[in-house]
């Protein structure tokens, strides 16, 4: 009779036993996201506190971000959308920091994956704010210069411009997340050769009318400059 | 303060002069054709008004490859007699050498103060290389007032064609002389005298890899001396006639070396030309005559266009910058026909206090800033030589007149959003 309720007994004893040395593992986790919460928490506030004080809106507004952002159909202040991804970013973190003190083999392996992918996501993150950065100004250099030039079409090559660079920097960033690495280099090469071939074939078959048309323009307002300019601005 | 290091055969020249009291410097860049006179009419004015100084004419050459520098060295007055009621007493010394630092005016004129400083000269004279109505007047116009009368700063007073100096006329002349309350009326006039104590308070500034290292000098000079209280003067020196400009060079880099210069001198000035409310002419000398001025070709049409296709590129850009009610100002200019084309001088007051707050408050990079002003001033430029071709010199000026009390009468308009 005691060796069957042993049966019976041993293994419920066998777990309360892995139960009690696994108790630690589970409060440690619990405790990592209590406090991993608030930390976050404590962090976003005084992170939109400081951006409010350093004007980081305007400074977005004057960079065109917030534009995107409406774009996109967010609406909320810039400070706090990146208050939201400080926040988000720490939550996950504290997730996969208080799962591996649960010390299990296979989470610890997930968590180890996670963990060895975020400093791609973090330079992806930079070439992408970089890169932004960089095509509009390089797109505005384009807009301005065309313009004092004189020429008509400056805002629609300026435009050009700055997809060309948007849509080379967006491969750059998928290549650098690893996210189908063979596809996107073969999109990339899809879509700048098509744009290539498209302008090629729009100035050279179908559009050659407009072409024509917008050289005549071109030349015909160049005409009046027959008459030389000898002002001396200085 | 980094100073010049000038090369060992250039220390050999300054050291076998020794000393001078004045200092003829004279900035140059393939210059060869012209150059010749403006050193002979420098050493006769020397000869003439000055047989008893010790001189020095200083050629600060960017790299000439035509022979520039070999032109001032040979260069002399053939017959005195001709000239000169007597012989000059003292000879006159030549250093011409390749200037160090970012390319451009200003770094050629930052070796000359160094010359002048360490030659311990009392006045010095900076003329363009290009000039071809100097004479020998020009040196005593620049000088007397420096070495007799005390002053540190003398500017030039030009007779110029009404449609010439247009960045001088719409931009630096009206802004300056309602900041800073002294009416300069050639602010960036090119050709200057300065006292030796003048020379030496510019080189303890650390400003020569900005854009005054290049066309920003002449404001900066002007500005410097005006904001410091040093005593400015002027000096009548006829017509001013190049020789005949590149046709490409660029406006617009032109424009934004000048316009940046400025708007940071506005910076640094902030609390020197906040209190000034009034202006005040600065003295002038030398006798003013009527001079014969050169036809000016001017392509209104050709400008308009820009004016127009900056309009319809460069909204957006001048929404933010001057706002939506004077953007709509603008917005009618561009509706106009080109016979009516009128550009408003309150309209272009307010446009330049805007950019000047615009700069202030850094909402574009000021390259950006400061270029996308081009196609305005391109139009408010076409707009004046439509409204002044029929008019006489006299009258244009006076147009000019209007547009500086235009900009003093809206100083309050800056001062209310300079924050």
């Amino acid at each position: 009779m005691m060796d069957f309720l042993n049966l019976i007994l041993d293994p419920l004893r066998e777990m309360l036993l892995q139960f009690r040395e696994f108790l630690p593992n589970l409060l440690a986790m619990l405790v990592i996201f209590a406090l991993g919460f608030l930390l976050a928490r404590l962090l976003r506030t005084l992170l939109v506190k400081f951006l409010g004080a350093v004007q980081f809106d305007s400074w977005s507004d004057r960079m065109g971000f917030t534009t995107v952002m409406r774009k996109g159909d967010l609406w909320m202040k810039p400070s706090h959308i990146l208050g939201a991804i400080v926040f988000w970013l720490l939550v996950i973190v504290t997730l996969m920091v208080g799962l591996g003190a649960l010390k299990v083999a296979a989470i610890d392996s997930l968590v180890g994956q996670f963990f060895s992918y975020l400093p791609r996501v973090f330079s992806a993150a930079m070439i992408l704010l970089i890169g932004y950065l960089v095509s509009g100004f390089v797109s505005r250099t384009v807009l301005i210069a065309a313009a004092n030039g004189g020429f008509h079409y400056a805002k629609l090559l300026a435009e050009a411009v700055r997809v060309l660079l948007l849509v080379m920097i967006l491969a750059m960033v998928m290549e650098q997340l690893q996210i189908a690495t063979s596809i996107v280099l073969a999109a990339f090469s899809i879509v700048f050769g098509g744009i290539v071939i498209a302008l090629a074939i729009a100035f050279g078959v179908g559009g050659i009318g407009a072409a024509r048309r917008i050289i005549e323009k071109e030349f015909a307002e160049d005409r009046p400059e027959k008459t030389p300019d000898d002002v001396e601005h200085l | 303060m980094g100073s010049v290091t000038f090369r060992p055969e250039i220390h050999g020249q300054i050291e076998k002069v020794g000393s001078a009291d004045i200092v003829v410097g004279i900035p140059s860049f393939n210059n060869a054709r012209t150059i010749g006179h403006v050193v002979r009419a420098v050493q006769a004015g020397l000869a003439k008004y000055f047989p008893e100084r010790h001189a020095v004419i200083v050629n600060s050459d960017g790299g000439s490859t035509d022979g520039t520098t070999e032109v001032v060295q040979l260069t002399s007055v053939e017959d005195f007699n001709a000239i000169l009621l007597h012989h000059r007493v003292k000879p006159i010394s030549k250093i011409a050498f390749p200037y160090s630092g970012v390319p451009g005016k200003g770094s050629a004129f930052r070796s000359i103060f160094e010359i002048a400083q360490t030659l311990d000269a009392k006045a010095c004279v900076v003329v363009d290389s290009d000039l071809r109505s100097i004479t020998p007047e020009w040196i005593e116009l620049l000088v007397k007032p420096v070495l007799d009368g005390g002053f540190d700063y003398i500017a030039p007073l030009y007779h110029r064609h009404k449609f010439d100096g247009t960045i001088t006329n719409s931009i630096v002349y009206p802004l300056t002389r309602a900041l800073y309350g002294k009416r300069v009326r050639q602010p960036i006039g090119g050709d200057f005298g300065f006292s030796g104590k003048l020379a030496q308070f510019y080189l303890t500034k650390e400003v020569w890899e900005t854009d005054v290292a290049r066309f920003g000098i002449d404001i900066w000079m002007t500005t410097t001396a005006i904001a410091n209280g040093f005593r400015v003067a002027q000096s009548f020196l006829g017509a001013k006639i190049h020789d005949a400009k590149d046709p490409s060079a660029d406006l617009s880099n032109m424009l934004y070396q000048v316009v940046s210069a400025t708007f940071q001198l506005m910076e640094d000035y902030a609390e020197v030309w906040k209190p000034v409310r009034d202006t005040v002419p600065v003295p002038s000398f030398g006798f003013e005559y009527t001079v014969g001025l050169e036809h000016v070709n001017v392509n209104t049409a050709r400008m308009l266009k820009i004016f127009r296709e900056g309009l319809l590129n460069l909204r957006e850009l001048w929404q933010d910058i001057l706002g939506a009610g004077d953007l709509a100002e603008v917005e009618r200019l561009g509706a106009l026909e080109d016979a009516q084309f009128r550009f408003p001088v309150t309209l272009w007051s307010r446009i330049v206090y805007d950019y000047a707050l615009a700069f202030h408050l850094k909402k574009l990079p000021r390259e950006h800033l400061i270029k996308s002003l081009l196609p305005l001033y391109i139009g408010k430029t076409a707009s004046f030589v439509l409204e002044v071709e029929p008019m006489t010199q006299h009258e244009a000026e006076a147009e000019i007149e209007k547009l500086c009390l235009e900009f003093e009468n809206g100083k309050d308009y800056l001062l209310n959003r300079w924050k």
